[in-house]
């Protein structure tokens, strides 16, 4: 009787095991759904955005402009209207709505240079590098403060009061120095620094090279 | 004797089979807090909907306010019936816990900081992550002797005219005695290599 049910139940050996095997394979239809996720991971997300590292300070910008430092890109994500009438030197307008654009994507996605977001505080820059650094794009940097900062520190630096320590003057003359530089004029200038404002500052010539897809090549 | 044999090695690579993928299955890590909107998404949506809420609209039973200022912060002042969650912890199990329940009961959760800045970080982690029942609050908080002050506060608004006030300033010279030149600015001249389309090889 034993005999008879086992031998019943192993003709059909194949196509239980068939059946299990079909089964199986349904089931990896549903593991790749969580690997559709795009960019980093959220918590690697969070603990970017959390690391200070990200901010440059204007100080150090405009240090890094006034001795043509050619290793970053400034991406000003103002609107047109607002970039048109002041922006940073040599800085690419770059519309927040537009940063996943083709031509966009070619300056954000590259490892040559450093990109350096600013707009007129840091909260339209911080979400443009928050969308670009979950994609994974590498060497961003938003600037602290953003154009308002630029304009309080190095634009327009506040003179410090007699009692302020040495360092407040120091910082406050080399920041007047950068803002002769970025084409503010004092009254008490004197004329011999007027060389100083007419250089003009060479051009820099920015290629990013696009990523080639290649295409299919031919199997067999 | 040869279809014993047979039959030995099929149940043998089979189970080695079902074994592998159960291991795969069980040892598969599933990410903690997943994205529900890709990047792409998330910029349409910031640039299509009005996410800011000012501070007169916050007297609503239907709204739930999250602080995401440090704890030590929060200690000495927040926001009534708000609740502390500082940035660090946004993703911790127990908070997405509560921001699910805050959705599921159809509540708009308002974030708020220091300043506007601050809190945007984790208001766009969050949105990221689906959570599309969220504000953020544009408010900056500063203390007075102590005292929490909020105030309204206005995002991405110029405080200077940066051009205007480099020009006056060299107007100003200029009446007084020197000549400046006024900077042109200098255009960046930048080539971008177009994609070139290839037209697709042919396999066979």
């Amino acid at each position: 009787m034993d005999k008879k049910k086992i031998a019943k139940v192993a003709s059909f050996r194949y196509k239980i095991l068939a059946i299990i095997f079909l089964v199986l394979a349904g089931g990896l239809v549903l593991l790749p759904k969580y690997q559709k996720q795009e960019g980093i991971k959220s918590e690697a997300l969070l603990s970017h955005a959390n690391s200070a590292e990200r901010y440059i300070s204007t100080d150090q910008i405009a240090n890094k402009i006034i001795n043509q430092d050619p290793s970053f890109i400034l991406i000003d994500v103002r609107d047109e209207e607002s970039y048109n009438n002041y922006s940073l030197p040599n800085a690419i307008n770059i519309p927040l709505k537009k940063i996943f654009d083709e031509e966009s994507i070619a300056y954000l996605n590259q490892n040559e240079f450093d990109v350096i977001f600013f707009s007129n505080d840091n909260f339209y820059a911080d979400q443009a590098w928050m969308l670009c650094d979950r994609l994974g794009f590498k060497n961003l940097r938003v600037l602290n403060g953003g154009l308002n900062k630029w304009f309080t520190t190095i634009i327009n630096p506040t003179k410090p009061n007699d009692d302020m320590p040495d360092q407040a003057f120091e910082l406050y003359t080399t920041r007047k120095a950068s803002s002769m530089y970025f084409g503010v004029a004092y009254p008490d200038q004197v004329i011999t620094d007027d060389s100083s404002l007419k250089t003009e500052t060479p051009k820099q010539v920015i290629t990013v090279q696009k990523k080639k897809k290649k295409a299919a090549e031919g199997g067999c | 004797m040869k279809e014993l044999e047979k039959v030995k090695r099929i149940s043998i690579v089979s189970t080695l089979f079902i074994l592998a993928i159960l291991i795969g299955v069980l040892t598969f890590e599933r990410p903690k807090n997943m994205y529900a909107i890709n990047t792409k998404v998330t910029l349409e949506k910031l640039t299509a909907n009005n996410y800011l809420i000012s501070l007169n609209e916050i007297n609503n039973p239907n709204i739930i306010l999250i602080d995401v200022r440090s704890q030590f912060e929060y200690d000495k002042g927040y926001l009534k019936n708000a609740i502390n969650i500082s940035t660090p912890d946004i993703l911790s199990q127990e908070n997405q816990e509560l921001f699910k329940e805050f959705k599921d009961n159809k509540k708009t959760v308002v974030i708020y900081g220091k300043n506007p800045q601050e809190a945007n970080i984790p208001f766009l982690l969050l949105y990221q992550l689906g959570y599309d029942n969220l504000k953020l609050l544009a408010v900056e908080n500063n203390y007075l002797q102590n005292k929490l002050i909020t105030s309204q506060s206005e995002i991405e608004k110029p405080i200077a005219d940066i051009k205007a006030f480099i020009d006056e300033s060299t107007k100003n010279l200029k009446t007084t005695n020197t000549e400046t030149d006024k900077k042109e600015p200098i255009k960046k001249v930048i080539t971008v290599q177009k994609k070139k389309k290839k037209a697709a090889e042919g396999g066979c």
